[in-house]
């Protein structure tokens, strides 16, 4: 199989976007892309297009959305959709179709438009269905796991909220985050209450944006940049729906899975991380990640925050670019954006969140769910300073 | 109860009948399968009936619903036992005349049978969860 390198990333300042159309978002992604390769890109000489939007706010059709937005006609363009995963699944497809030779320049293109719509994804809990999860939000979902985790591993509220206080820290300094503010463990457990045991700013905000990825194969990859970030390992997995196993109510069995298979790939275990951007939709899916992905023992999620392990200047620093809580879930732009600050970070080109580990391997998650059930899926990417 | 689903699922919906795997003990409701999704083996299923209670797992309480739902609603993962042992059945369950105050991980629910939602009129009932009248603090 060919290696593949990420020669491009263009990303727009996630927020209240309501001026531009999805459209409008999805282009300047695409051109901020464009412009971010080093050696220059003509658009032409992109040969496939992978989309990744749960078109929230139908407006993106099929791949011809990706084509329309951009002007990239002619070629195979294809949407992605898999719950909060989608947009790093569009990058793993990416990178698979360049690695079995279908294509040598790829567009990945993830975004979303959140806001247009008043209800957004609350009305799921309306669901006409007796045992599916009916009167179950996201927040409800995740927070299921934050009761569960503090009852059995003794994780503390303050814990839990030390992931908000962090990221908000981290979002601060990020130049495309949604919120630019900092935020207290007391700001936190003292918030207004959206599910009991989540509060406000446990809560990740509701944002449009859009974010642009151009990968590349090793046989084309000089002629875009000296200064290539590799795609290591990739990992995507699907836990049961309805079965909810003891350890899917303390965590995400996909997200272990996934980062199985992505370590595997890469021939890496996970101390051998530096930076990760992990998907922290709620702190309590941060903190249960840590323990899935491997940074630290099952049950230890609240001991490893303690540690400031996951800080900018920590061992493993997580969510430098203020994750989910702080730059936003515009859903198909989500993974996109991470893998983008992966790759900015192993480049060194992170600005005021680069990591002070001088990092070689970054990893990206995502893990979602499917109807307010008890499953989840996860994809996993793994980057690579050097080339595999 | 007149659409497909609801005609399909009574027997879990409305009598808490669920189908057991004769290989590994899994318990399955309402889903009725060929493979079962824990062990992988296509077993033999027997019927088993749950019991109207069960055991509160993990739980939140719901502050903001869409507006056909009273709030605060306490929302829990439940454990319900068969009535002759084996394992129990893990559902989502929906608590009502409870105090949010009163729910707690390990803690008994009784089931009572309610009307969950109407569609075009009619009710669709089934199984909501409560704290046992006895043991209300």
């Amino acid at each position: 199989m060919r290696d593949v390198a990420i020669a491009g990333a263009g990303i727009i300042d996630f927020g209240e976007l309501f001026e531009q159309s999805f459209d409008e978002m999805a282009e300047q992604a695409f051109m901020n892309a464009v412009d971010d390769v080093d050696h220059g890109i003509e658009p032409g000489e992109i040969d496939a297009a992978f989309f990744g939007t749960l078109d929230i706010a139908n407006d993106a059709s099929s791949g011809l959305g990706a084509s329309h937005s951009t002007g990239l006609f002619g070629i195979p363009s294809s949407r992605v959709e898999n719950a909060c995963a989608t947009g790093s699944t569009a990058f793993r497809q990416a990178t698979t179709a360049i690695r079995a030779g279908q294509a040598d320049v790829a567009l990945v293109l993830g975004a979303e438009k959140m806001r247009d719509s008043a209800e957004g994804l609350i009305e799921g809990a309306a669901l006409d269905q007796v045992w599916r999860g009916r009167g179950v939000t996201m927040p409800a979902f995740f927070g299921m796991r934050a009761t569960r985790h503090m009852h059995q591993y003794g994780t503390t509220r303050e814990q839990i909220a030390k992931v908000s206080v962090k990221n908000h820290e981290n979002g601060a300094k990020y130049p495309h985050a949604h919120y630019q503010f900092t935020c207290s463990v007391e700001d936190v457990v003292e918030g207004p209450q959206v599910t009991y045991p989540l509060n406000l700013y446990d809560c990740c905000p509701v944002t449009d944006g859009a974010a642009a990825t151009i990968v590349v194969s090793e046989d084309v990859v000089e002629e875009y940049t000296d200064d290539p970030v590799w795609v290591a390992g990739s990992g995507l997995s699907t836990d049961s729906l309805l079965r909810g196993d003891d350890e899917a109510l303390v965590g995400f069995p996909a997200s272990t899975q996934a980062a199985s298979q992505a370590y595997d790939e890469a021939g890496i275990t996970a101390e051998e991380i530096d930076v990760a951007e992990v998907h922290d939709c709620f702190t309590i899916t941060e903190l249960v990640t840590y323990e899935d992905l491997g940074f630290c023992e099952k049950g230890k999620g609240g001991e490893f925050i303690d540690s400031g392990a996951p800080e900018l200047d920590g061992e493993t620093p997580v969510n430098p670019s203020g994750g989910l809580l702080a730059k936003g879930h515009p859903i198909g732009a989500t993974g996109v954006a991470q893998i983008n600050e992966i790759y900015e970070q192993l480049r060194g080109e992170a600005g005021a969140v680069q990591v002070g580990n001088d990092p070689e391997y970054g990893l990206q998650h995502n893990a979602g769910i499917g109807r307010n059930a008890t499953g989840s899926i996860s994809c996993v990417n793994v980057l690579s300073a050097e080339r595999p | 109860m007149h659409e497909p689903p609801f005609v399909r699922d009574r027997a879990a919906n409305e009598r808490l009948e669920a189908w057991e795997c004769d290989s590994c003990g899994y318990v399955t409701i309402p889903e009725r399968r060929e493979v079962c999704k824990r062990c992988g083996a296509y077993p033999d299923w027997n019927d088993v009936q749950l019991e109207e209670r069960g055991t509160v797992q993990s739980y939140v309480v719901q502050q903001r619903l869409p507006d056909e739902f009273e709030t605060p609603l306490p929302v829990a993962v439940v454990d319900i036992p068969q009535e002759d042992g084996g394992e129990p059945a893990r559902v989502y369950g929906l608590f009502t005349e409870t105090d949010p105050d009163d729910v707690e991980v390990g803690m008994e629910a009784e089931a009572d049978f309610r009307t969950m939602f109407d569609i075009d009129g009619l009710p669709v009932n089934s199984f909501k969860f409560k704290r046992p009248r006895g043991d209300r603090l």
